[in-house]
This record gives C-alpha cells, structure tokens and sequence, in this order.
C-alpha cells in the first residue's frame, strides 16, 4: 500500500477536525477581539460529554453531538453574560480578558478532575476499530465521519455567516461595532451568541476528537494552541482560509513523523506556532474581518 | 542662512504604490516650513522617514551635515530630529511630568536631575505646568496636543516636526497654539516643518511651503504665492478652478 | 554619613528592605523549626522568580506563560556545570542564570514585536515546545529519569540564606527598574511602543535588555531550586503549571507594581503548603477562582486592595499595554 497516499488521506482527515476546532477560536476573536483561553476548557468538556453519555446511558456519541452543542452554546452565552462581558473591551481588557478565561479554564480542570478523576479515558463504541478500503489506503471508518461531521459543521457555518440576518449582523459587528448600534443593530447581544457559538464548536470539536484520542482534564492544552496555529495561518472567518490551514498544520504533523522521531512531532506545532506568530506579525489573525 | 535639514530625493513604495516619489526640501536654520497636500498626498509618509519611524525606498536625510537616513526613530530623535502625532498619543500610565521626562532622560543627555528640571521647564513653556502631576487622559484635545508638542521639546530638538497640531482645536485655543509654535522658533531656536490643514495658520507661520500631491512634489515657495499657484489649487479643488 | 545614593532611591525603601533581610537572616538562629526554615527558602526562590516574571509581564505588560523554559533550562545548565565541571555552586547558577537569560533573548527578541495576548500566546508555543524537548534531551536533563545533584552536608539549611540573597537581589532590582529613569522608559513602552521611540527611547534594546534579565533571574531561581531538592525533573522543572504559578503570584500580589508579586509569591506558597495538605484536589481550581476574582473586582490585586484601603488612586498601574 502507498505509504504517501496514506499519509495524505490521514493529513486530510486530521485537518477536519482541527478546522472546527480552530474556527470557533476565530470566530470569537474576529468578533469580540478577544482571545479566549478557556477554549481548551471546552474543548475537554466536550469530550468528557459525549464519553460520559456514552458509558453511562449508551448514546452513540454522534447522536449526543447536537445536545452537547446546545448545552455549550447555553453555557458560551452564561459564561460571556456573567463574566467577560464586564471587563474592558478593546486594548486595556485584551490581557485582562485573557487571564480571566484563564482562570475558568482552571476552573474547570479542576471540576472535571473531581468528577472524573485524572485517570486517561478512551471513548470506544463498537465502530471504533473498524476500518475500510479508500483509495488504496486502509482508514478507519471512525476518522471518516469525524471529517463527514467536521465538514458539514463548516458548512452549515458558512451558510449561518452569510446568509442569514444572524450571521450578517455577527459579521457586521466584527466589523465596525459602533456603526452596528447606530443602525440598531444589538451589539451585546451578537457578543454574546457570538461567544456562545465559539464554545459550542469547541465542545463539538472535544467530542470528536474523544472518539479519536484517549484524554484526561489536561486533555484541549495541545488542541487550544494547534486551534492557535489554524487561526494565525489562516486569517479570521473565511471557512476556506481555516480549512487550508488545517490542512497544513495536519499534513505538517503527519509528515513530520517521517523526519525526526515520534516524540518530537508534538513540538512541531508549538515551533509552527511560534515561527507563524513571529513571521507574520502584521498579518496576525489576519486583517481581513469574517468574509 | 544654513539648512539644518535636508532631504535628498525621498521616495516610498508600498508594494506597487509610490507614497512619496523623488521629494527633496531643505528647512532652514530659524524657519517654519510648511508641507501642505490633499489627503493622501504622503505628507505623513514624508514625515516618518525624516524622523526615521520609515525607512525610505530611496533617497538620503541630512541633519546638517550628518545623514540621518533610515535610522531607527529613537536614534534620530535623540540626533535631534523628533516628531508628533497627528492623532496624539501620549502615555496613558505616566503624568503629564513623566510624559516630559521620559523624553528629557532618553534624548537631552542630561543626569536625572538635570533632565527633570528641563522637562518642568518644558511644561511651563508650553503652559501645562499647574496640570503636570495629573494624568493625560484629564486633558482637552488642545492640552493634549500641547502635551505632545512639550513631550517633543523636552527632547531638546533642532528640528521639530509638527503633525496638524492645530486642526481640530477651536479657534481660542488654534490662535494660542499659533502663538506657542512662533515662541517654540524665536525663544527655543528650533526650526519646525509642519503639516496643516487650516491654512490661516500656515500663511502666518510659514516662510516657506511645500506642496505635495500624490507623493509628488508639486510646488514650493512663499505661501501668498503658493495659494494662487494654479497646479495648487487644481490638486485641492480638482482641475475646472484652476 | 551620607551616602552616595542615586536620587531615585528612597531612603525609606532602602531602609525597610535591609531591615527585613536582617530580620530574616537572623530568625534562623531564633527558632529551630526546620519545616519552616525549609518553607521559608522555597518562599524566598517563588519571590525572586515572581518579581522577574514581573519585570516582563508587569512592567512591560509582556504576559508570559512560558517562562518555566527558563527555570527548567537555568536549572539543568548549573546541574550539568557542577556534575560534569565542577564549577561551585553560585558559579554554576550564575552561567545558568546566563544560558537561561540567552535562551529568552533568542526567542523572545523576535517575539516582543507582538503585543498584548499574541505574546502570551507565542510564549504558551515557546514553553511547551521546550518541554518536549527538555523531556527528550538526555545529555543535559537525564531524560524523563531527571538528573541527580551533588549532596553536600547541610546544603539544604544552609541555602536559606543563599535564597534570602537572591530574594533581595531581585527585589532591589525591581524597585531599581521602577523607580529610575528606566522605569518610566519601560512604562513608556507599555503604553505605546512607536511613540516611546519616537521620543528618544531605545525600545527594542530596553525590551531585550529587560526579557535577559528576567530570564537570568528566572533561570537562577531554577539552579537554587534544584540544589534545594538535588534532583531535577524535566517534566516538574518545563513544567506548564510551573509558568502558571507566577503568572498567579504577579496577578494575585498586584502585576506592575513593585513588591506586588512578592507577597503574591508568599500567598501562593502558603496556600498550596496547607491547600496540598488538606485539598490536594481542588488547589487548581482554588487558584482559578483567585484569578476569576482578581481580574473581575481588583486587578492590581492585594496590592491594588490595599491602595484602595489607603485610598489612593493609582491609574498609572492599571493601563496595560497597547494594541497593533
């Protein structure tokens, strides 16, 4: 079997997850100009969720999806009501803000290291080891519909951003929030579903990648900075954009497996991560605004 | 008469745009040059090359008989080229006093002492000392633009640039304002380029004026000339009044 | 006698400073609580460690989570120059403090361009990357099996008062990078980093100047640190919550101020000695809720509680740095 067919199909798969997972990221920083820390929180959430359905009440983790998605957009909204929304926006809260989601990501490590100890846990369900033949290449079916459900996440994504009056007036916000209030447009409250999604696709993104990964309350520190990577390389809000991205960052980790030794594949990212910051620093999270 | 800055052929490209192409102007030792240009003709690009926060694609600044092109902005400030914002920006955290301090300390060469004493006497030049232990943020627009013009003294320049200090001030305050850039040339010896858009203002201050339009060099000499000059008034007004 | 102080020393300062490390240095011979004694010398490494994060995070408003790569790399460096050189200890944590401060400058010079959270988060990339590769360099951490110090008799008693050194040390040099000229030059840069230069500050050099010292600081508290315990761990000394622990002292004592992150250092050891004896599962999200509060009510922390108690209004301290 072609070892590089193989890499690249794997490549492929990885990076809808990491699109969906980046994507809330940037989302609430194209629109609050926030960066929000808690997003590994969430992402951890995610997982613990779909794996607890699982094992206590055996829902299928693919059905519990849009439950657990409701819940932490519920949660996003609560999280942004009750605390970031008091802080200073703009240049004053960027640190502020940062520390204090910070803080809730601490918050929840600890919650979920009470309830569910620190143990490593693994979601199996009976199609976990399954695998199929695709284009010459062995590959798990279960990877096959974390990308099938990464992809239509996107999509309906896209379709909300620029088809709906929502996702105009989200957008909109990200642009020029002060012009919003003067057109009637309620600018808090596009803050506040704005956050609520960004969460919601974390949690979505954390019960995916359960079924892939064994995780534990740390579990959404590695993924918070390669949602990092995606959302720097790939600018703010354009689906695309964060899909080539992810595209990238994947095929990086994939391939690197072939040139330096296992252990180190993981530093790759952290080394992307930074080389894309520092390269880059104009650009940033890029200036173009969701679009 | 001697100039004490020079600029030699300056030109800027961003990407596929020229901001500013093949300027030359010389200010003067004593004197207020004026640059004067619609929006956008590279006037504030002008500007960050002369005192180094740009480094030009082509051409060379000297200040007298040193060339100053392309160092970096705190070098040239402390060679005595400093300038101010258009949209001020003072430091937020420090009082009005550190504001002047700051710059005493980094560009007079002064011991701390002596720099103190040269940034009080700043203020009360520029007519903030009763404010000097309060915060910027406490200050009107006028106070805030004297505030960055001070900051910019305390820097013991030769050469000030002065970025529309004046528009955007009533017309109170844009006459004391005018009053101050006068007392800045005659009491503290320092040569000015300003922009400006209130034009009042730059036919009182300035001797001399150049004009650009679209980083071009369109037009120079005296004010009353320049104000009849029809290229001039065809860049302003676009071509069927001139 | 007067002594040839610069003028922006305050006689009073310098005074409570001396007192308190005479104090200190003395009390050892009053009481013979070894627990104690102990605690007190890991306190006094969290205050050195604590202050330098602080020069970055509050004096240049650079927020670093990743400055255990510092410590773990000061650390291992002084091992390795006492085990395979010999060098004597204080020398060995000097070139550590040295290699660490290098190691800052080589990534962070190109980093200090971005501001604010982009920082944070290059510096998040930074730490966890050197983890890895700390964890997997054998020559110089021993691997995942760490690396075992010389034991000498009484070292550990006697390095109290080596950490009361550092602990002023690195307290002078805080209140010396606040108070003088330099100091205003720094709160400059925080709040905006063009116009700083523009009148005259070397911000680029100021900011590499400040990112050394608080890296050698931080890389000298992790050589103490590994004399203290004799055996170091990569994955303890790179460690991520170890990046956290001063970002928390620096908030929770008052980030920006001077002798803020000391005495956020002593809340924080003080609470994990008795949190870990009575709580050891809830000392995280204990420290997450301290930040919640913090940042929600009082951001300059006890520090700021306390000039509110005094009444005294401080805006140059809550200002962070700008945006690009």
């Amino acid at each position: 079997m072609d070892r590089f067919a193989e890499l690249v199909i794997a490549s492929v798969l990885l990076a809808g997850l990491y699109a969906t997972m980046a994507y809330g990221l940037g989302l609430i920083y194209g629109v609050l100009r926030i960066v929000n820390l808690n997003h590994g929180g969430m992402i951890m959430a995610g997982a613990y969720a779909g794996w607890y359905l699982h094992s206590e009440y055996g829902i299928d983790p693919y059905l519990s999806l849009l439950p657990v998605a409701a819940v932490s957009f519920l949660l996003g909204i609560a999280m942004y009501r009750g605390l970031v929304h008091r802080l200073p926006r703009g240049a004053a809260g960027g640190v502020q803000s940062l520390l204090l989601l910070f803080g809730v990501w601490l918050v929840m490590r600890n919650v979920a290291y009470l309830l569910f100890t620190g143990n490593d846990q693994t979601l199996r369900t009976s199609y976990s080891t399954r695998a199929a033949v695709l284009a010459g290449a062995l590959v798990s079916v279960n990877r096959v519909a974390v990308f099938a459900v990464a992809l239509a996440t996107l999509i309906i994504l896209h379709i909300l951003l620029t088809r709906t009056y929502l996702g105009k007036a989200i957008r909109a916000v990200a642009q020029n929030p002060d012009s919003c209030t003067l057109v009637g447009i309620r600018v808090e409250r596009i803050y506040a579903l704005t956050f609520g999604l960004g969460t919601a696709l974390a949690a979505i993104a954390g019960l995916l990648g359960a079924t892939l990964f064994p995780f534990n309350p740390s579990f959404g520190a590695g993924e918070l900075l390669k949602s990092f990577v995606v959302v720097v390389l790939g600018g703010l809000g354009s689906v695309a954009g964060t899909a080539i991205a992810a595209l990238i960052l994947a095929a990086v980790e994939v391939f690197a497996i072939l040139f330096i030794p296992a252990y180190l594949t993981a530093a790759v990212g952290f080394v992307l991560l930074v080389l894309v910051l520092v390269l880059r620093p104009g650009g940033l999270f890029g200036q173009r605004v969701l679009g | 008469m001697s100039a004490v800055l020079r600029a030699d052929g300056l030109s800027k490209r961003f990407g596929g745009l020229k901001a500013v192409d093949n300027v030359s102007l010389t200010l003067d030792e004593g004197r207020i040059l004026g640059l004067i240009g619609p929006n956008g003709a590279g006037k504030s690009t002008c500007f960050s090359m002369l005192a180094g926060s740009t480094s030009p694609t082509a051409g060379r600044v000297f200040l007298g008989d040193r060339e100053i092109t392309g160092l970096p902005a705190f070098r040239a400030a402390r060679g005595g080229v400093v300038r101010t914002h258009q949209i001020v920006r003072p430091f937020a955290n420090l009082t009005i006093f550190e504001n002047a301090v700051v710059a005493a300390v980094q560009c007079s060469g002064l011991d701390h002492a002596g720099a103190r004493a040269l940034a009080r006497e700043t203020l009360e030049f520029a007519g903030l000392a009763a404010r000097r232990n309060e915060y910027p943020a406490g200050l009107t627009l006028a106070g805030r633009k004297r505030l960055e013009m001070a900051r910019a003294l305390a820097c013991a320049p030769k050469v000030l640039l002065l970025d529309e200090v004046i528009a955007g001030v009533n017309p109170a305050e844009a006459q004391e304002m005018v009053t101050l850039i006068l007392r800045i040339r005659d009491e503290r010896k320092v040569s000015i380029i300003m922009t400006e858009h209130v034009m009042a203002a730059v036919m009182r201050l300035c001797e001399r004026v150049v004009v650009l339009d679209a980083g071009k060099l369109i037009a120079a000499g005296e004010p009353k000339e320049i104000v009849q000059n029809p290229e001039v008034i065809a860049a302003y007004l676009g071509k069927k009044h001139a | 006698m007067k002594l040839p102080l610069p003028p922006w020393v305050r006689p009073r300062a310098l005074i409570a400073l001396l007192a308190t490390c005479a104090a200190l240095a003395l009390g050892p011979l009053l009481h013979s609580d070894v627990y104690i004694h102990n605690l007190l010398t890991l306190t006094f490494i969290g205050i050195a460690a604590a202050l330098a994060w602080n020069w970055l995070g509050g004096y240049l408003g650079q927020v670093s989570f990743g400055h255990a790569a510092m410590f773990g790399l000061g650390g291992f460096v002084a091992a390795k120059a006492e085990i395979s050189m010999g060098m004597p200890m204080v020398f060995a944590w000097c070139f550590g403090g040295v290699i660490a401060g290098l190691y800052a400058l080589v990534w962070g010079h190109p980093t200090l361009r971005l501001r604010g959270p982009y920082f944070s988060i290059a510096t998040i990339g930074v730490g966890e990357a050197t983890r890895l590769v700390g964890t997997y360099w054998d020559w110089l951490t021993g691997g995942s099996s760490g690396t075992s110090l010389p034991m000498h008799p009484n070292l550990k008693f006697t390095l109290y008062w080596y950490a009361l050194a550092l602990a002023a040390v690195a307290m002078a040099a805080s209140y010396a990078l606040r108070r003088s000229s330099l100091g205003l030059a720094l709160l400059a840069i925080k709040s905006d980093v063009d116009a700083a230069s523009d009148v005259g500050v070397s911000s680029t050099r100021l900011q590499d100047l400040v990112l050394f010292l608080s890296g050698a600081m931080i890389g000298v508290c992790g050589a103490s640190y590994g004399s203290y315990f004799s055996y170091i761990e990569p994955g303890d000394m790179f460690g991520f919550d170890r990046s956290i622990s001063w970002v928390l002292m620096g908030v929770i004592g008052g980030i920006g101020t001077i002798a803020g992150p000391a005495l956020g250092a002593i809340i924080f050891v003080l609470l994990r000695q008795y949190l870990i004896a009575s709580y050891p599962q809830l000392y995280l999200g204990l420290y997450g809720i301290l930040l919640v509060l913090v940042i929600l009510f009082e951001p300059l922390g006890l520090t700021g509680l306390s000039l509110r108690v005094l009444r005294r209004a401080r805006p140059d301290l809550i200002v962070s740095g700008s945006e690009t």
